[in-house]
C-alpha cells in the first residue's frame, strides 16, 4: 500500500474549482515532483495535503489513516510533516540553532537531545559555524539550507517543499537541486516537491506528476515524462520538441496541414479525430535536398539560423504556415531564405491525444 | 419631563418613581446629635451635587471635615443645568451617587418633589430661623443660599460715570464689544433673570441686546472671572458672590445694582430619598444651615444668606437697600422651552 | 513508526479560531449596531409623546438653527482642511526633500503635538489670543502703546476657531504628505530632469501630481476631524455666539433633554462622515498614483541655498503658532496669578498647583480614572486588534473580512453621536451602564478600534504567513504559533499602536462630555468643567500634568526591555 494517497481529492475556492479530484499514490521514501505551470493546483494541493487547506471532497491518507476529507482536516500541526516554503519563512527574531531547535522543543524533546540533533543536522548541513547568527545576516543559499534543516532535524513522516529553489540565483540553484537529492538520499524522507521548472525536477524526482488546470496529466518516472509524454500538454511543457496538429487517417498515421502525412512509431491517440504529433528538435533532420520517401517528409524555407558552438538552431517555415524548430551539426550551414527538405524519423514520431 | 424623556429607553417601566403624595405637613425638626454623627461616621462619606462655585463648595467641604472628622466629602460641582441634567440621567437609570443636592435653579427642586426623589427633613435651624417662603411647606427643601445676578465692570477699564445704571443702558452702542454674559441653557442663575428681565423688559429688549456682540459664557460664574482676566470690562449677568470674591481679593471691579431691580436666584438644597450615605447626608444638610456654614458662605463665598445672625462683610450692600426681583418657579417652568428659542434666536448659542 | 500514534497524541488543543470568532463578532456587533441602531430607533421616536414620528427629521430641515450649526459647521470643516494643506504641505516638502536645518526635529515636534489634547489647545489659544486678555494683544496694545479697546487677533471667531482647530489638524496632512514624498522614487523626478525639466518644472508637474492623493487624503482627514469636533468649538464658538453642529447636539441634552432630536440631527453627520471616508478611500486607492516600494533609492534632495534662511522662518514661524505658543501660554498660566500677569518673582506662584493637587477634590479621582481608562483602553482594543486583523489578514475563518469591516465602521461614527447612541443603549435598566466606567470603557474602545485595528493589520500585512504556517507544520498549534511567532514579530507595532490608543483616549471629549458622572471623572471632563467656570490657572495644570504623563507612559512603554525588543533593532 502507497504511504501517502490522495483519493479523488477536490479544493474549490467558490464557484473556482483549484483541484479536481487528484488522484495519487507515494510510496514511502520516495521523491515525488508535482510539475506545472503557475495556477495549475500543484501548490493548493501540497497545501491540501499540509493541511493549511481543508478539501471539499476525496481524501488524504497516511499510512492508511486519513488526515483530510470534506468532514474533516487534521490540523497541520498534528501530521509530523515538515514544509520548505518558498521564502524560507525564517523566524527573523530566532537564531538559526533555535529556527532549527524550534520543532523539537514543541515535543518536549530534553535540552541535551535538542542539542544533539540540531548539531548533527547542521552538521549534515555545513550551518555549524552559522549557528548563532540571525536570518538576517546569512545569504540566500544559507538560509535555504537552515529551512531544510529547520524541515528535516524534526524526521517528518512527510516533507513537503514549496519552489524552494525559485529565490536563489541560478548557479546556486543547480548546487542545491543536487543538495537536495543528496538529502533525500541520505535520509528517504517521503517529499512531495512542487516546482514549475522540469529540469528541477528531473534532476530531483523519483516520480514526476505533470499538472494542468487542477488534473493530473501524467505521472511517471522523469524518463517516462521526457520520452513518453501521454498528452500534447505534457510535451509541450516538458519542452525541447514540436507538435504538429492533425486528424488521425490510420491507425500509425496523422494527416498534417499542406498533405504532410506523419506515420508514428508510438502513441496514444484515439483511432481517428484530432491528433497531434510530438518530434524532439534534435530528431528532425534537415536537408538542402528531398530524401525521396513520400510519409514524414515535407519543404520548408529557413527563417531563422543561429550558430550555437557545438550546433545550430534552426527555424524552418514549412507549407501550411507551421513553424518547426530543428537543430543540425555545426556544418551543416544553410542560410535564410534557403528551400530545404525536413524529415520527421516514423520511430521519432508520437502521436498524441489533443 | 426627564421621566417623560427616558421613560422610553426603560423598556421596562419598573424604574420609574412613583409620584409620592404630598404630605400634608412637614415632618418634625431635627438637631445634630452624637448618634448621628456617629451612624455618619461609620458611613464616612457624602457626596455632595452642586452648583456653587467650586472654589467654594470646596472650602466648605474642608471646613465640614475638620468639624466631623472620618466623613469625607466628595464634592461634584457643575452649573445647575447639568447638575439637573446629571442627576436626571443617573436617576432614570437607577445610579443612586448623589446624597445632598444643590443648585441655583427653583424649578428644579419642584420637580425633584414632584417626582417623589426628596427626603423631607428640616434641621432645627431652620425651622427656627427661616422666613417661611425659604424653605418648602412639607419640609422637602429649603433655600441654602441666594445670589443676585449682577451688573459688574472693570473700575480700571470704564470709569464709573461711563457704567451703565440700568438694564435699558445696556442696549446703547457704547458698550458693544464690550460685555459678557452666562447663558440660560446652561446656568440656572442665568434662566431665573432672563425669564424675569424678558417680563419686566420684554423680548424685544434681548433682541436688541443681541446685536452688542456680546461674549457668550456658559456658567454664571464665568462671567466675573472673565472680568478678572480682563477680557471684558463689562459682565450684564453673573454671580453677585463671584464678585465680591474678586473685590475681596483686590481686583478693580465694581457692582451695579440697576435702578429696574436685580433678579435673584435662590439656591436650595436638598437630601434625596435614595441617597447611598442618608446619616451623612443628614448631617450634612444640618451642617450646611448652621451659622457656620452660612457664615462662612457669606465671608468667603460673597453668597447671600436667609439665616438673620450671619453678618455680612463690611462694605457689601446689604440685601435689604437693593430692589429684588422674584421670579415664581411655577411661572418659569413652562416657559423654558421658549425662553431657549428666543435666546438662540437673539444670542445665536 | 510510532509516529501515527504520536499524531493522534498531539491533537488534543482544539482550534479556537470559531470560538474566538464567534466572540469577538458579537463583541463588535454589540459594540458597533447597538449605538447606531438606538440613534436610528430614537430619530424616530418622539420626544414630546413617545411613538413613532417624523418630526425630528422635518425639524432637521425646518429649524433654521439646526441649519445653520450644519452650515457653519460645513463651512469650518472646509475652511480647516484648505488650512491644514496650505500650511502642511510646504512644510512637509521642506522637510522631506530638502537640506532644511533640524528636519528631524521638526518631525518630532509635528508628531508629538499629536499628544495634545485639541481642547487643550483651543483653551491655550484663549489664552494667548482672546482680544483683551490674550498675551498677544496686551503685548500689542502696550507695545504700540494702544487704548483698551483695541486688539490684533481674536479667537472668539469663525477665523479664529478655524485657525485653531487647523493648528491641530494640520499634522495629519504633513505626515502624510511628509511620507508620501519620502516614497516618490528619485528615479520619477529623474526622468522628468533628463528629459529637460527645471527644478521648479519637476516640482510642479512630477512631484506634486504624485503626492495629491496624500494631500486629499490628508485634507479629508482634517475636514473630518474638525466636523466632528466637540471641545474646540465649545470653548471657541459658543462664547463668539454660534453654534457648530456637536455643539449644537449637545444642548439638545440641557434640560429639557431632545433625545430623539439629537439623534436626527447626528444622523446626516454620520453620513457626511462615510461619504468623506469613501471618498478618501477612492481617493488613496486609484492605481497609478500610489507610489509604494522604495527600491529606486533615496528621494532627491533640493538645495535651499539662500532660501533656507527663509525657509525656516517659515517653518519656525508654523511650528511656533501651532507648538511653542500655546504651550508657553500653558505654563505661563499654570505659574502665574491670573493670565494677564506679567511674568516676575512676585507674580509666580504654585497657588493653582496647590488648588489642583491638595484642594480640588475631583483631581485625584479625575487622573486615576482617566489613565486607568487609558490603560485598559488601550490594552484590550491591542488585544481586539490584533486578533481581529490576524482572522482577517490570515483569513482564517470564513466570514472574517466581516469582522473587518466592523472594526473599521466606528471611525465613521463622530464621538458626539457615539455618545448619544451610547447614552442611548446603555443608560437603561437593562445594562445599568450609565455612571460607571465601563459604558466609558465601552465607549472609548469603539473609539479607538479602527486606530489600533489599523495599524495592526498593516503590521500583519508585513508578517509573511509562510512564518506562521511554517510554525504550524513544525508542530505549533495555532495559539502556540502565534504567541512564539507571530507575536514578537509584531511587538513594535503592538506597543506602537498601545500607546496610540492610550494617548487617544486620555485626550478624549466629544463622546465623555455625555457619559461621564461624578464618579467617572475624567480629566479632559473636568478641565472642560473648569474652562466653564473660568479657572484657567487650574485647567493650565492639569493640562500639563495630563501630557507629561502622556508622554511618560509613551515613553515608558517604548523603553520596557519585554516590550522594547532590543535585539530586533541591533540587527536593524
Amino acid at each position: 500500500m502507497a504511504f501517502l494517497e490522495l483519493d479523488d481529492l477536490t479544493k474549490r475556492y467558490g464557484s473556482l474549482t483549484v483541484v479536481k479530484g487528484v488522484n495519487l499514490q507515494v510510496d514511502k521514501g520516495k521523491l515525488v515532483c508535482l510539475l506545472g505551470p503557475s495556477g495549475c493546483g500543484k501548490t493548493t494541493t501540497l497545501r491540501l495535503i499540509a493541511g493549511f487547506v481543508p478539501a471539499n471532497g476525496g481524501e488524504i491518507r497516511v499510512g492508511g489513516k486519513t488526515v483530510s476529507s470534506a468532514h474533516e482536516t487534521v490540523p497541520p500541526e498534528a501530521r509530523n510533516m515538515s514544509m520548505i516554503f518558498q521564502s524560507y519563512a525564517l523566524w527573523p527574531h530566532m537564531t538559526v540553532y533555535e529556527n532549527v531547535a524550534y520543532g523539537l522543543k514543541l515535543r518536549r524533546m530534553p535540552q541535551s537531545q535538542v542539542a544533539d540533533l540540531v548539531r548533527t543536522i547542521l552538521m549534515a548541513t555545513q550551518l555549524l559555524p552559522l549557528a548563532d547568527r540571525y536570518p538576517g545576516e546569512l545569504s540566500g543559499g544559507q538560509q535555504q539550507r537552515v529551512s531544510l534543516a529547520r524541515a528535516l532535524v524534526i524526521k517528518p513522516e512527510i516533507l513537503l517543499l514549496d519552489e524552494p529553489l525559485s529565490n536563489l540565483d541560478a548557479n546556486l540553484r543547480e548546487e542545491m537541486r543536487f543538495e537536495i537529492r543528496r538529502l533525500h538520499d541520505a535520509f528517504r524522507y517521503t517529499t512531495v516537491y512542487v516546482t514549475h521548472d522540469q529540469a528541477e525536477a528531473m534532476t530531483t524526482a523519483d516520480i514526476i506528476v505533470v499538472m494542468n488546470d487542477g488534473r493530473i496529466e501524467q505521472a511517471g518516472s522523469p524518463e517516462d515524462i521526457y520520452e513518453r509524454p501521454a498528452t500534447e500538454f505534457v510535451a509541450r511543457f516538458i519542452g525541447g520538441t514540436n507538435i504538429l496538429s492533425g486528424t488521425r487517417s490510420d491507425k500509425d498515421s496523422v494527416l498534417c496541414q499542406a498533405g504532410l502525412v506523419l506515420r508514428c512509431g508510438n502513441g496514444t491517440a484515439d483511432a481517428s479525430g484530432k491528433a497531434a504529433v510530438s518530434i524532439r528538435h534534435h530528431d528532425i533532420e534537415i536537408s538542402t535536398k528531398p530524401n525521396g520517401a513520400n510519409t514524414n517528409t515535407t519543404t520548408g524555407t529557413v527563417t531563422r539560423q543561429i550558430y550555437l558552438g557545438s550546433h545550430r538552431d534552426y527555424l524552418v517555415s514549412i507549407a501550411g504556415g507551421e513553424t518547426v524548430r530543428t537543430v543540425a551539426p555545426v556544418n551543416v550551414a544553410i542560410p535564410v531564405g534557403q528551400e530545404v527538405w525536413l524529415h520527421f524519423p516514423p520511430e521519432k514520431c508520437r502521436a498524441l491525444a489533443q | 419631563m426627564w421621566k417623560k424623556a427616558l421613560s422610553a429607553a426603560l423598556l421596562a417601566s419598573g424604574l420609574v418613581a412613583s409620584s409620592v403624595a404630598a404630605r400634608a405637613e412637614a415632618p418634625a425638626p431635627y438637631q445634630i446629635t452624637p448618634e448621628l454623627e456617629a451612624a455618619a461616621k461609620a458611613e464616612g462619606k457624602v457626596v455632595f451635587y452642586t452648583a456653587t462655585d467650586v472654589a467654594v463648595a470646596e472650602k466648605l467641604a474642608e471646613h465640614f471635615k475638620t468639624k466631623y472628622p472620618g466623613i469625607d466629602v466628595q464634592v461634584e460641582r457643575a452649573g445647575s443645568e447639568r447638575v439637573f441634567q446629571r442627576i436626571g440621567q443617573e436617576y432614570s437609570t437607577g445610579i443612586y451617587n448623589a446624597d445632598v443636592i444643590e443648585t441655583s435653579d427653583a424649578v428644579h427642586f419642584e420637580y425633584f418633589k414632584r417626582q417623589g426623589w426628596l427626603t423631607p427633613m428640616v434641621p432645627q435651624e431652620v425651622a427656627d430661623k427661616w422666613p417661611a417662603d425659604e424653605r418648602d411647606p412639607d419640609g422637602n427643601f429649603a433655600a441654602y443660599r441666594a445670589h443676585l445676578s449682577v451688573i459688574a465692570y472693570r473700575s480700571d477699564l470704564m470709569k464709573d460715570e461711563e457704567a451703565p445704571k440700568t438694564w435699558a443702558d445696556l442696549i446703547d452702542p457704547r458698550y458693544k464689544d464690550k460685555m459678557v454674559k452666562a447663558h440660560p441653557g446652561y446656568s440656572g442663575t442665568v434662566m431665573t433673570s432672563t425669564f424675569v428681565l424678558s417680563q419686566l423688559l420684554g423680548w424685544d429688549y434681548f433682541e436688541k441686546l443681541g446685536k452688542q456682540n456680546i461674549m457668550q459664557v456658559q456658567s454664571s460664574t464665568e462671567p466675573p472671572k472673565k472680568l478678572a482676566q480682563g477680557e471684558r470690562a463689562l459682565e450684564i449677568d453673573g454671580n453677585e458672590y463671584n464678585v465680591f470674591r474678586l473685590i475681596d481679593e483686590g481686583k478693580p471691579i465694581k457692582i451695579v445694582y440697576p435702578d429696574e431691580g436685580t433678579p435673584l436666584a435662590v439656591g436650595n438644597a436638598a437630601v434625596l430619598k435614595q441617597a447611598p450615605h442618608p446619616n451623612a447626608a443628614k448631617l450634612f444638610y444640618a451642617y450646611l444651615f448652621s451659622l457656620d456654614a452660612q457664615q462662612l458662605n457669606s465671608d468667603f463665598g460673597g453668597l447671600r444668606s436667609f439665616h438673620p445672625d450671619v453678618k455680612e462683610k463690611e462694605g457689601r450692600t446689604p440685601l435689604s437697600k437693593i430692589k429684588i426681583l422674584h421670579s415664581d418657579p411655577a411661572k418659569l417652568e413652562p416657559e423654558i422651552q421658549t425662553i431657549k428659542a428666543n435666546y438662540e434666536k437673539y444670542f445665536g448659542t | 513508526m510510532t509516529s501515527i500514534a504520536q499524531v493522534q497524541g498531539r491533537r488534543s488543543g482544539i482550534d479556537l479560531s470559531w470560538p474566538t470568532f464567534a466572540l469577538l463578532s458579537l463583541v463588535l456587533s454589540v459594540l458597533v449596531l447597538l449605538p447606531l441602531f438606538w440613534l436610528a430607533f430614537y430619530s424616530f421616536r418622539s420626544d414630546t409623546g413617545g411613538g413613532a414620528t417624523l418630526d425630528n427629521f422635518i425639524a432637521l430641515v425646518a429649524d433654521p438653527t439646526l441649519l445653520r450649526a450644519y452650515g457653519l459647521a460645513v463651512g469650518m470643516a472646509l475652511a480647516v482642511g484648505i488650512l491644514s494643506c496650505l500650511i502642511a504641505t510646504p512644510m512637509a516638502w521642506l522637510v522631506a526633500r530638502t537640506d532644511l536645518p533640524g528636519r528631524r526635529i521638526i518631525r518630532m515636534l509635528v508628531t508629538a503635538s499629536f499628544v495634545t489634547p485639541p481642547f487643550l489647545g483651543a483653551i491655550a489659544y484663549e489664552i494667548l489670543a482672546a482680544p483683551n486678555s490674550g498675551l498677544v494683544n496686551i503685548l500689542y496694545r502696550s507695545a504700540f502703546g494702544l487704548d483698551s479697546s483695541r486688539y490684533l487677533v481674536n479667537i472668539y471667531t469663525f477665523g479664529g476657531l478655524v485657525f485653531a482647530i487647523a493648528c491641530f489638524t494640520f499634522p495629519y496632512v504633513f505626515t502624510l504628505v511628509a511620507n508620501a514624498l519620502d516614497k516618490v522614487p528619485s528615479d520619477l523626478e529623474d526622468a522628468s530632469s533628463i528629459l529637460g525639466g527645471k527644478s521648479m518644472t519637476t516640482l510642479r508637474k512630477v512631484t506634486i501630481p504624485l503626492v495629491l492623493p496624500a494631500m486629499l487624503a490628508g485634507t479629508l482627514i482634517a475636514i473630518l476631524q474638525a466636523l466632528t469636533m466637540f471641545g474646540s468649538p465649545a470653548i471657541l464658538a459658543l462664547p463668539a455666539g454660534f453654534h457648530v453642529i456637536t455643539t449644537k447636539i449637545w444642548s439638545l441634552f440641557q434640560f429639557p433633554p431632545r433625545l430623539g432630536l439629537a439623534a436626527a440631527a447626528a444622523l446626516p453627520l454620520l453620513i457626511i462622515t462615510v461619504i468623506l471616508l469613501r471618498t478618501q478611500k477612492a481617493i488613496l486607492g486609484r492605481k497609478g498614483y500610489t507610489v509604494l516600494g522604495g527600491k529606486s533609492g533615496t528621494p532627491r534632495v533640493t538645495h535651499l541655498g539662500r532660501w533656507k534662511w527663509v525657509a525656516v522662518g517659515f517653518v519656525f514661524c508654523i511650528l511656533s503658532l501651532t507648538i511653542l505658543l500655546p504651550y508657553l501660554a500653558i505654563l505661563k498660566t499654570a505659574f502665574t496669578g491670573t493670565v494677564g500677569d506679567p511674568i516676575n518673582f512676585n507674580t509666580l506662584t504654585l497657588s493653582h498647583w496647590k488648588f489642583v493637587l491638595f484642594e480640588f477634590s475631583a483631581t485625584q479621582l479625575a487622573l486615576r480614572n482617566t489613565f486607568l481608562l487609558g490603560f485598559l483602553t488601550a490594552t484590550a482594543v491591542t488585544a481586539m486588534a490584533l486578533i481581529v486583523s490576524y482572522l482577517v489578514t490570515r483569513k482564517s475563518v470564513p466570514g472574517a473580512g466581516y469582522l473587518g469591516i466592523l472594526a473599521t465602521a466606528p471611525v465613521a461614527i463622530p464621538g458626539i453621536v457615539l455618545g448619544v447612541g451610547l447614552f442611548l443603549s446603555y443608560a437603561n435598566p437593562t445594562f445599568q451602564l450609565y455612571g460607571t466606567i465601563w459604558i466609558l470603557l465601552i465607549a472609548f474602545m469603539t473609539i479607538e478600534l479602527p486606530a489600533g485595528y489599523q495599524q495592526m493589520s498593516s503590521a500583519f500585512a508585513g508578517v509573511h504567513p509562510e512564518l506562521e504556517e511554517a510554525g504550524r507544520i513544525m508542530g505549533a498549534s495555532r495559539l502556540r504559533t502565534l504567541w512564539d511567532i507571530t507575536a514578537p514579530l509584531l511587538r513594535t507595532s503592538v506597543v506602537a499602536a498601545w500607546c496610540f490608543v492610550f494617548v487617544g483616549t486620555i485626550r478624549e471629549l466629544s463622546a465623555t462630555i455625555l457619559l461621564t458622572t461624578a464618579n467617572t471623572k475624567l480629566v479632559s471632563v473636568i478641565i472642560y468643567d473648569l474652562n466653564e467656570s473660568g479657572d484657567l490657572g487650574a485647567i493650565c495644570v492639569l493640562g500639563i500634568i495630563l501630557l507629561v504623563a502622556s508622554f511618560a507612559v509613551v515613553f515608558v512603554a517604548n523603553r520596557v526591555p519585554v516590550l522594547g525588543g532590543s535585539q530586533m533593532n541591533a540587527r536593524g
